[in-house]
């Protein structure tokens, strides 16, 4: 497995638990209009804190046990897996958004509320990102 | 979804070249091993420079190396040309 499919399978990972860590303490009904209450921001930036904390650390872990493959350039190949993936969440991202934004305007969501549909397209979108990256790199294409 | 169907003989040429292996070949046309394991696997067609390179590594013309089977002539074997 080379280091970016790996880094892959970290990011990818890394995301299904921080979002299912924030859907534990913020069920998916109530931020269609959630409460004007600080502590959902306070636990947004917790998951986006542990996000980012755990992207440094394992980073640092294999930068630490394999530096000759962090240290190599991307190749064709590794290019063109990183722009097709892209494209597929690009989709996935504009799909969710706009649909997610007509859905919750019609089940009453307030501004903060469809703040989340945005936010949760993008995280869905990422996943869909690293997911299709991985699938190129095992599968080919 | 998957396979490409451009053939090769990579695999047989690094043998008939002192056993090169993949780390060395993908080195001497810079791209990483696993992209020389997904080329001699089907699983990803190179661009002309890189195939132009690896044929250059064998010192071989580019069609000894690749080839793309008429329909029909597609088998299950990773290196139909061969």
């Amino acid at each position: 497995m080379s280091f970016r499919e790996k880094r892959a399978w970290v990011t990818l990972i890394t995301l299904i638990f921080v979002l299912t860590l924030f859907w534990l303490h913020i069920p998916p009904t109530r931020m269609l209009a959630p409460p004007p209450d600080v502590w959902v921001l306070h636990v947004l930036m917790l998951m986006i804190a542990t996000f980012v904390a755990i992207q440094i650390i394992v980073g640092i872990v294999m930068r630490i046990r394999s530096p000759l493959d962090a240290r190599t350039p991307k190749d064709e190949r590794e290019r063109l897996i990183e722009l097709k993936s892209r494209a597929i969440a690009w989709y996935v991202f504009v799909i969710l958004s706009l649909g997610g934004i007509f859905v919750t305007l019609h089940a009453g969501a307030n501004e903060v509320g469809l703040g989340f549909v945005v936010l949760f397209s993008f995280v869905v979108a990422e996943i869909a990102n690293y997911a299709m990256r991985i699938y190129y790199y095992r599968r080919g294409f | 979804m998957g396979k490409t169907r451009i053939a090769n003989c990579i695999r047989r040429l690094r043998f008939e070249h002192n056993e090169m292996t993949q780390q060395d070949l993908a080195e001497r046309v810079n791209v990483t091993r696993q992209t020389i394991n997904a080329i001699e696997l089907g699983k990803y067609s190179p661009s002309l420079e890189v195939a132009f390179k690896v044929s250059r590594v064998f010192g071989k013309p580019l069609e000894a190396v690749f080839s793309w089977p008429e329909p029909g002539e597609e088998g299950e074997d990773e290196e139909r040309s061969c």
